[in-house]
């Protein structure tokens, strides 16, 4: 059995004329940390939305493997991919993107309830892994009450929750300070890599992939080297 | 150098056409109705006799409903044509562009929108004249000349709907200050005090006080300024206390959510019940005076049946009068929901799009701010029918006797209207399936 969760082949992507992908071929490990780095427009983030079924790229494949065998996830329908989403994947962005009028709490039981779990269950998970996440105390501040790191460790614990095999990290630090920014990465492998998940982070941080196990560089929408971190 | 740079944001955004034509449409709208309610109502004061004081008093209260939904849709729009280029006035703020420069931009952006949309809407007073000329009052049709406005007020109100969208965008713009980086942070949600209710139910009561003892007043005008004190004051009420009432079965709500629709719902209406009632405030005062007012027609209308033809034209035209009011409200209320939709939509439109990638399907958040609203709107039409039929209670006793057909055509007009706001809902669908499925490149 292959040791790979994520197998993309030969992606392509363009907007317009601009070719964000130009045949791209990525394996990510089970329980690996993958930084992919590069500049502005290199294509990183297009990559991330190809390998996490955001976006259908134009050719190429991306399969996924669970526990269940192997899904084509290039070959899946919208309402199929954002099923994988929900349940399979989960997401860190930049600015946490949390709902600013719900609760910390509320925030992260809303991924089970989305899968239809009941609202006591989902946010007694919720408030376990706020805790484990070092926020106990606060699941009923809302977002707004939050400071920048306590937001985006919530919005950690709102990828987590559902049990993702994969995390998918979009420059999670990008809007934090470097102290903030080194206990939120922290605080992102402990839960991934460190209870046997899968976490794929695109930055232009060379502090924070230096802490991924495995690093891509890109340009002009390929890969131009890999290297395997201290 | 701000007309020039204004010519240069014009060209299309990545938010669509649709979050341009919505101002448009609603300045369209706003200015159509508010030439075809004057139009109409210009014939009032061509009566000299007795009954033509009470046609202009009518007419003048009727406007004066209308100015509230008018005045939140004006502000509505122009908060919308501020938001849907934040992004490019944010880019302007860290290019080293004024707060001043950017506001004046924002302003004269929407004074544009509202020019172009009040243009349209007198080709759209001109396209219904012959119909509104149809409508009967006093035993005999308005006819289009009586309806037809001189053509300098038709030259002038264009420019008074452009200096309403730029007091209301100046006014909108103090809120939604547009920082270099387009962070805005959000504090603790308001709380809204319970003395709201115990004086709201002191004026109901004093204003029910008032319509029972209204056959022992001594004078005509007594009667006029209880009726005046019972209809003010009970409007006041709505807005002192609709708020908090919105606030009460929303946290409610919030507590039974079992669904993540239901918990956003209830959660948005929260976050500033005040914001939601204004949204649709225009209804209370509509479903209101539908009650109020149609209750005391349908009561006069049947006991009255033998009284004098003058008598009987007058309630037939207050009737008139009273469903083209409502259905002026609620088509303002409709368009102002509609835009206001928009503009949160363009406001979120990364929180949407992240929602999306985490698999939320676009129809759960479509459900979640279509009960944001519908459920605000239907505590408002039904609360304020209640407090009007609480007020008017021994007439609309009588009325569910003698005229239960005229309890059932009010209840259907609010109905409809309560429809027409959803279509309203339901025309920002695509301005969120746009947000939400659009994805970085």
């Amino acid at each position: 059995m292959s040791s790979y969760v994520i197998e993309a082949a030969g992606l392509s992507k363009s907007f317009g004329s601009t070719h964000a992908l130009a045949g791209v071929d990525l394996a990510v490990r089970t329980g690996e940390s993958l930084a992919i780095m590069g500049a502005s427009g290199s294509g990183k983030t297009t990559l991330l939305h190809c390998l996490a079924g955001i976006t259908r790229p134009d050719a190429g494949t991306v399969g996924f493997r669970s526990g269940t065998g192997r899904v084509e996830v290039t070959g899946l329908s919208e309402r199929e991919r954002s099923r994988l989403r929900r349940e399979a994947f989960g997401f860190v962005f930049q600015q946490g993107l949390l709902i600013p009028e719900l609760t910390a709490v509320e925030n992260v039981a809303l991924a089970l309830m989305l899968n239809g779990m009941p609202r006591a269950r989902a946010e007694e998970y919720g408030r376990g892994w706020l805790a484990a996440l070092g926020l106990a105390g606060m699941e009923d501040r809302r977002i707004g009450q939050l400071s920048g790191g306590q937001a985006q460790r919530v919005a950690i614990a709102r990828a987590q929750v559902t049990g993702a095999a994969v995390v998918f990290a979009d420059e999670p630090t990008g809007a934090l300070d470097s102290a903030t920014s080194a206990e939120v990465m922290r605080a992102l492998l402990d839960s991934t890599t460190g209870q046997g998940r899968t976490l794929v982070v695109v930055t232009h941080d060379a502090e924070v992939a230096a802490r991924c196990s495995r690093i891509v560089d890109m340009r002009d929408g390929r890969i131009v080297g890999e290297r395997v971190a201290a | 150098m701000i007309a020039r740079v204004a010519v240069l944001l014009a060209r299309p955004a990545s938010t669509g056409v649709a979050a341009s034509a919505l101002p448009v449409t609603a300045f369209a709208i706003v200015t159509a109705l508010l030439l075809i309610v004057v139009g109409g109502a210009q014939t009032f004061w061509t009566y000299d006799d007795d009954a033509g004081v009470l046609y202009q008093a009518l007419a003048v209260i009727a406007l004066a409903l209308l100015v509230v939904p008018l005045v939140s849709l004006g502000g509505a729009a122009a908060r919308l044509s501020a938001r849907r280029r934040d992004d490019r006035l944010a880019t302007l703020r860290l290019l080293g562009a004024t707060p001043a420069t950017v506001s004046a931009l924002a302003v004269l952006e929407s004074v544009v929108l509202a020019l172009v949309g009040a243009v349209i809407g007198v080709a759209v007073y001109l396209a219904a004249v012959p119909l509104v000329g149809m409508i009967h009052f006093r035993d005999r049709p308005l006819e289009p000349y009586g309806v037809m406005l001189p053509w300098w007020v038709l030259g002038v109100v264009p420019f008074a709907i452009g200096a309403l969208a730029a007091v209301s965008a100046v006014l909108g713009l103090r809120q939604v200050v547009i920082s270099p980086l387009g962070v805005r942070t959000r504090q603790e949600a308001p709380r809204l005090h319970w003395v709201r209710l115990v004086v709201g139910v002191g004026v109901v009561a004093l204003a029910f006080g008032l319509m029972s003892v209204l056959q022992v007043a001594p004078s005509v005008l007594f009667i006029l300024g209880m009726l005046a004190v019972a209809f003010g004051g009970a409007l006041a009420v709505l807005n002192l206390v609709g708020p908090w009432v919105i606030r009460l079965v929303a946290s409610g709500q919030a507590k039974r959510a079992k669904t993540p629709e239901r918990l956003i719902a209830a959660r948005t209406v929260l976050e500033s019940p005040k914001a939601a009632w204004r949204q649709v405030g225009g209804v209370a005062m509509a479903s209101f005076m539908a009650v109020f007012a149609g209750t005391g027609v349908a009561v006069l209308e049947a006991m009255g049946s033998s009284g004098d033809a003058e008598s009987a034209l007058l309630l037939t035209d207050i009737r008139t009068g009273i469903l083209i009011t409502v259905v002026g409200s609620f088509l303002m209320v409709a368009c102002s929901v509609g835009v206001n939709q928009a503009a949160g939509i363009l406001d979120r439109g990364e929180l949407y799009r992240s929602l999306g990638m985490l698999g939320m399907a676009t129809s759960t958040m479509d459900a979640a701010r279509r009960r944001a609203v519908m459920s605000p709107l239907r505590i408002t039409a039904i609360g304020s029918a209640v407090t009007a039929a609480v007020v008017m209670l021994p007439l609309t006793g009588v009325t569910l006797i003698i005229a239960p057909v005229s309890l059932l055509v009010i209840a259907a007009v609010l109905a409809v209207g309560v429809g027409v706001v959803w279509l309203g809902l339901a025309a920002t669908r695509p301005v969120l399936t746009r947000a939400a499925t659009t994805t970085a490149g």
